[in-house]
């Protein structure tokens, strides 16, 4: 997998050809946040399903939600993350309902906040590995 | 629906056996294992083929056939595992209590054997690469440590209900005077609130003393029959119920996924009293897992030892220390005794029973213990006569 040059080697990636989330992987390189969404109950479901185990389709988000809780990982961590460390991951609700975690971007941590309002930034590791991140929404 | 087999005090645990707790204990699991199984069995008074049975941790790398072959067993004609790492510790008796009432097994052996104080034997830190399943949506964002996949909680309880540092510091304080009891704790020096908060951060706002401990240790016991257990040497610890639960849309260790943000434990815990003639009032002692300080206050709510919310002001003042009004972990558990996925909880509760715990609970009946709750989880009721 070609990686960008700035990636450590042990970094952990999702395996993206994995068939069940593959949809989300592939919409996340385009930059998208799409979310699977039942056509009959209108109801979000995250982490994804196989498509045979309901009438989902893949939704395109708000790419909005708000922060239900966040740790700061202090080191020592993972060589992989020496370049982070100390960041905030948090635990976001999207305005649909479901809840992904990520790390908040553009904050400094010690202003990371439960309630905070933040929106998705895509950060793309490999060629064909892009994150969901969040940053906070700036009035 | 067909009709319900009551486990309730169908079975009992009758033995414990454990090695001593240490840094290195300098031999593989397979050979203590079986040590453990075999002292469980003497402290039981039964012998090795008087055994038909195990139950084991699914994340233990050993084979039941070796176990019971190196410890003189000779035929096992029940044996499973139950999975996701500290979860399993009440299911696995439970598992053994309704394979005795089914007529599956006679005598069941549970353990756990765990060496895990090496800092090369820590499974968080050989994650590199490709991950799947559960693992893919949260550990490439560096949320890996399970530290850091807790403090959520920590956190949210924090924010929504007020609790504080100094609640959690109450909750590491009383463990490790129930340990400071104890000859077998790891941990024998006392810990004041001025170390707790003047200890690093690790997952913010979890700091060094929120975290069990990293040890080697092996524990057993041995489940068998009402009946059998009456003519044997202890007090039965009856089982007197169990549960599993996952709760909805669960992802392993990172199920955040719930609308109220509660864990795996207030779906256990509902099949648990559901199942179970003793309520959370009459419960004198309890085994919380304690992995994390936040799943101590979690545990007490979500079981309903005490109000929804209240966890923090609930152990505050000495509640769960040596004379306290619950007291809980009375060996000193995960954060002072030794970390064994909880199977030290579990033996405690029998010692609670037994009437032989150092932080003896006076004339003891009703223990709750409880498995790992950030994952598929369990938990069980012993009783005693």
């Amino acid at each position: 997998m070609a990686r960008y040059p700035t990636l450590h080697p042990d970094h952990p990636l999702p395996d993206v050809d994995e068939p069940i989330g593959r949809p989300f992987w592939e919409h996340c390189r385009n930059h998208e946040l799409r979310i699977q969404q039942s056509r009959s109950s209108g109801r979000f479901v995250f982490p994804p399903r196989p498509h045979y185990a309901g009438d989902f389709e893949w939704v395109r988000v708000s790419g909005r939600g708000r922060i239900l809780s966040f740790v700061i990982v202090r080191p020592p961590f993972l060589p992989a993350f020496q370049a982070r460390v100390p960041f905030p991951i948090a635990v976001v609700e999207l305005d649909e309902g479901p809840r992904l975690v990520g790390q908040v971007l553009d904050c400094a941590i010690d202003d990371v906040r439960c309630g905070m309002s933040v929106e998705v930034v895509f950060e793309d590791l490999t060629e064909q590995v892009t994150l969901p991140q969040w940053r906070p929404v700036r009035p | 629906m067909p009709a319900t087999v009551r486990l309730n005090d169908r079975a009992a645990i009758v033995g414990i056996g454990q090695l001593p707790f240490s840094k290195d204990i300098g031999r593989p699991i397979g050979d203590t294992a079986v040590e453990a199984v075999l002292r469980a069995l003497e402290d039981a008074g039964l012998k090795p083929s008087d055994v038909d049975g195990t139950v084991k941790f699914q994340m233990e790398d050993t084979q039941e056939c070796a176990i019971a072959r190196r410890a003189g067993v000779d035929n096992l004609r029940f044996f499973c595992e139950v999975k996701y790492g500290g979860g399993p510790n009440c299911a696995v008796v439970g598992h053994a209590a309704a394979a005795i009432t089914l007529g599956l097994a006679s005598v069941v052996v549970c353990w756990r054997a765990r060496n895990r104080a090496a800092r090369t034997s820590r499974p968080w830190a050989q994650e590199r690469g490709v991950v799947h399943d559960d693992k893919m949506w949260h550990l490439p964002w560096g949320l890996i440590r399970p530290v850091d996949l807790i403090a959520m909680w920590g956190r949210y309880h924090m924010e929504r209900y007020g609790t504080t540092r100094e609640q959690l510091a109450e909750v590491a304080i009383a463990f490790r005077k129930h340990a400071m009891r104890n000859p077998a704790a790891m941990m024998q020096k006392p810990l004041s609130l001025d170390d707790y908060l003047g200890s690093r951060m690790i997952g913010d706002p979890l700091c060094l003393y929120d975290c069990s401990l990293e040890s080697d240790g092996a524990i057993a016991c041995v489940v068998t029959s009402a009946e059998r257990a009456r003519d044997l040497r202890h007090r039965p610890a009856y089982v007197h119920a169990y549960a599993q639960g996952t709760g909805p849309n669960q992802v392993h260790l990172a199920n955040y996924n719930t609308s109220d943000f509660s864990t795996s434990a207030r779906y256990c815990a509902e099949e648990l009293w559901r199942r179970s003639d003793l309520q959370p009032k009459d419960i004198q002692c309890a085994q919380i897992y304690d992995a994390f300080t936040p799943l101590v206050i979690l545990g007490l709510e979500e079981y309903g030892l005490c109000e929804a919310g209240a966890g923090g002001r609930f152990v505050a003042g000495g509640t769960l220390g040596p004379g306290g009004k619950l007291p809980t972990n009375t060996s000193g558990g995960s954060l002072s005794e030794a970390y064994v996925h909880g199977m030290n909880l579990v033996s405690e509760g029998v010692r609670q029973i037994h009437g032989t715990s150092t932080s003896q609970v006076p004339d003891c009946k009703a223990v709750l213990v409880t498995g790992a709750a950030a994952v598929s989880t369990s938990a069980l009721v012993l009783r005693g006569d």
